[in-house]
C-alpha cells in the first residue's frame, strides 16, 4: 500500500500524532469561520496562527511550494480580473468611493483595491491548514477518522479507494496517451491544432474508461471474496483511539466556532475598509 | 441487471471510489477560458457515471473526485464548485431512472438520448448556478466577475458534455447491444 501515501509526508509532529477525524473537524470549522468574515484584521490573524501551525508540522517548504504558487497565482489572476471587470465593486461595500488608476473606461479605486486585497488574504486563510491536513494525514488513517464522525463505513471506504487509486489511474491515463502519440496522435503543443489535438484526446476517453470498469470488476470481485460489506461494522487496522489531547482540541474547534460567530454577530460584521 | 438506486453494495462503493479517483485525476487537463475557469474534459466523466451508474454514485464521485483534484492542485477546496461537480453528475444520472434504459444492457431508445441531453442541459446550467451563488453569498465576490465566469464555464462544460460526453455514453451502450444481440447461428 506504498502507493496510498499520495501527498502524505511522515514525521512525527504534534499534528502528524494528532486524530484524523480531530484535524478534519479543525479543517471543517477553520473554513466555516473564514467564510464566515470579508475581514482583513481576521484573515490576518488566523493566517500567522495558521503558519506557525505549519511550521510546528515540519513538513518540507520543497514539498508545499508548488501548492502555494499555485494557489498564489489564482488568487492574483482573479484580482486582477476582479479589478478589471468591476473596478468600482468596493464601493458597493463602503458607500465611498475614491477613484485611484484610470483604466480608460472605468476607473479602479482604492475601496475595490482594499476589498481585492482582503479577498486574496480570505483565500490564502484557506491554505495552511488544508496543507497542513493533506501533508501530515495518512488516506488510510483519514478513512478510519471519517468512519468514526460517523460516516457509513462503505462510503468512508470509497473516499480510501479514491486515494488510492489516483496514482494506478494517473499511470493508466498517462500509458494510454503515450501509446496514442505513438499512433501520431498527440495531445501536447505541436502535435497540431487545438481543435486536432482536442480530437486526440476524445480517443483516449473510451481506454480509459474500459480499464476503470475492469478495474472496478477486480478490486470489487476482491473485496467481496474477502467478506466486505457483510457486517454493518467494520475496524480500521490503521484506527487509532483518541487521546485526552485530542478531545482538548476538538474542543477548542467548536469554541473557535462559537467565537468566530460571536464576532461576526458583534465586532466585524462585514467588510472592514479602514480608510472611508 | 440494474442494481438498486439505494442499496449499497461492493460495486457502490468501488465505483464510487474508482470514479472519484478517475475524475480527479483527469481534472487537471484544462484549457483557460476565463479568469479562474477552465474547459475541462473530465466533464465528460460525470455524464458517464451518471448514465452509467445513476445519480447517487455520479454525485458523490463527482463531489469526492472534485475535492481530490482541488486538494492536489490548489491547495484549498472550493467547496461551492465541488458540490456543482456533484450536483451535474447527479442530474446526468437521472437517465439512470428511465425505466426501460440500461447502458450495461446496450437498451437506450432515441427519446432516451433526448432526454440525457435535457438532462445535461439543465443539470450544468443549475450547478454553476449553485456554485456562482455560493460565492458570491460566501466568498463575497463581486456578481458580474462569478456572472462571466459561470457563463463561460457553463458553455465550455455544454460542449464537452455534448461533444465527448454524450457520444462516449452512445458508443458504450452500442457496444453492450452488439454483445447482446448475439443469435444462434443455424
Amino acid at each position: 500500500m506504498s502507493q496510498a501515501s499520495g501527498l502524505y509526508v511522515a514525521g512525527d509532529s504534534f499534528f502528524h500524532r494528532m486524530d484524523g477525524a480531530v484535524k478534519l473537524i479543525l479543517l471543517l470549522i477553520w473554513t466555516v469561520v473564514t467564510f464566515l468574515f470579508m475581514d482583513l484584521r481576521v484573515f490576518a490573524v488566523m493566517l500567522a496562527v495558521g503558519v506557525s501551525m505549519l511550521l510546528l508540522a515540519r513538513v518540507p517548504f520543497r514539498k508545499m511550494a508548488l501548492l502555494f504558487w499555485a494557489l498564489t497565482i489564482f488568487t492574483v489572476v482573479n484580482s486582477v480580473f476582479i479589478l478589471l471587470i468591476t473596478p468600482r465593486f468596493g464601493t458597493t461595500l463602503t458607500e465611498s468611493d475614491t477613484p485611484l488608476i484610470p483604466l480608460g473606461y472605468d476607473t479602479v479605486n482604492t475601496e475595490t483595491l482594499f476589498y481585492v486585497l482582503t479577498l486574496s488574504f480570505k483565500y490564502l486563510t484557506l491554505l495552511p491548514i488544508t496543507l497542513l491536513f493533506i501533508f501530515t494525514t495518512h488516506p488510510s488513517r483519514f478513512a478510519a477518522s471519517l468512519h468514526k464522525l460517523g460516516v457509513s463505513y462503505k462510503l468512508a471506504y470509497a473516499v480510501s479507494i479514491a486515494f488510492r487509486y489516483i496514482p494506478d489511474l494517473t499511470k493508466e491515463f498517462r500509458t494510454i496517451l503515450n501509446a496514442l502519440q505513438m499512433r501520431g496522435l498527440g495531445i501536447s503543443r505541436g502535435d497540431g491544432t487545438l481543435l486536432q489535438r482536442a480530437r486526440n484526446l476524445t480517443q483516449a476517453v473510451v481506454p480509459l474508461l474500459q480499464s476503470s470498469l475492469q478495474h472496478i470488476e477486480s478490486v470489487s470481485d476482491a473485496m467481496d471474496l474477502r467478506g466486505f460489506g457483510t457486517k454493518p461494522q467494520r475496524t480500521w487496522y490503521m484506527g487509532k483511539v483518541m487521546t485526552e489531547g485530542d478531545k482538548l482540541i476538538a474542543l477548542l474547534c467548536v469554541i473557535l466556532l462559537a467565537v468566530g460567530i460571536w464576532l461576526k454577530r458583534s465586532l466585524f460584521p462585514g467588510f472592514w475598509y479602514p480608510f472611508g | 441487471m440494474k442494481s438498486s438506486l439505494w442499496k449499497w453494495n461492493t460495486r457502490t462503493v468501488v465505483t464510487i471510489g474508482i470514479g472519484g479517483a478517475l475524475y480527479g485525476a483527469t481534472s487537471w487537463i484544462g484549457i483557460p477560458i476565463a479568469p479562474d475557469t477552465q474547459l475541462r474534459p473530465a466533464i465528460a466523466l460525470l455524464a458517464i457515471f451518471g448514465a452509467l451508474f445513476g445519480p447517487i454514485v455520479g454525485f458523490i464521485a463527482g463531489f469526492i473526485g472534485h475535492v481530490i483534484n482541488d486538494l492536489i492542485t490548489s491547495g484549498t477546496v472550493w467547496w461551492g464548485w465541488a458540490l456543482g461537480s456533484g450536483i451535474t453528475a447527479a442530474f446526468m444520472g437521472l437517465i439512470y431512472l428511465a425505466k426501460d434504459f440500461n447502458a450495461q444492457e446496450g437498451q437506450m431508445k432515441k427519446n432516451h438520448v433526448a432526454w440525457f441531453v435535457v438532462y445535461g442541459i439543465v443539470g450544468i446550467f443549475v450547478s454553476l448556478a449553485f456554485s456562482g451563488y455560493f460565492d458570491i453569498l460566501v466568498m463575497g465576490e463581486p456578481n458580474d466577475k462569478i456572472a462571466i465566469q459561470v457563463i463561460s464555464a457553463g458553455l465550455a462544460n455544454l460542449a464537452v458534455f455534448l461533444i465527448l460526453g454524450l457520444p462516449a455514453v452512445l458508443a458504450y451502450v452500442k457496444r453492450n447491444r452488439n454483445n447482446s444481440n448475439l443469435s444462434v447461428d443455424r
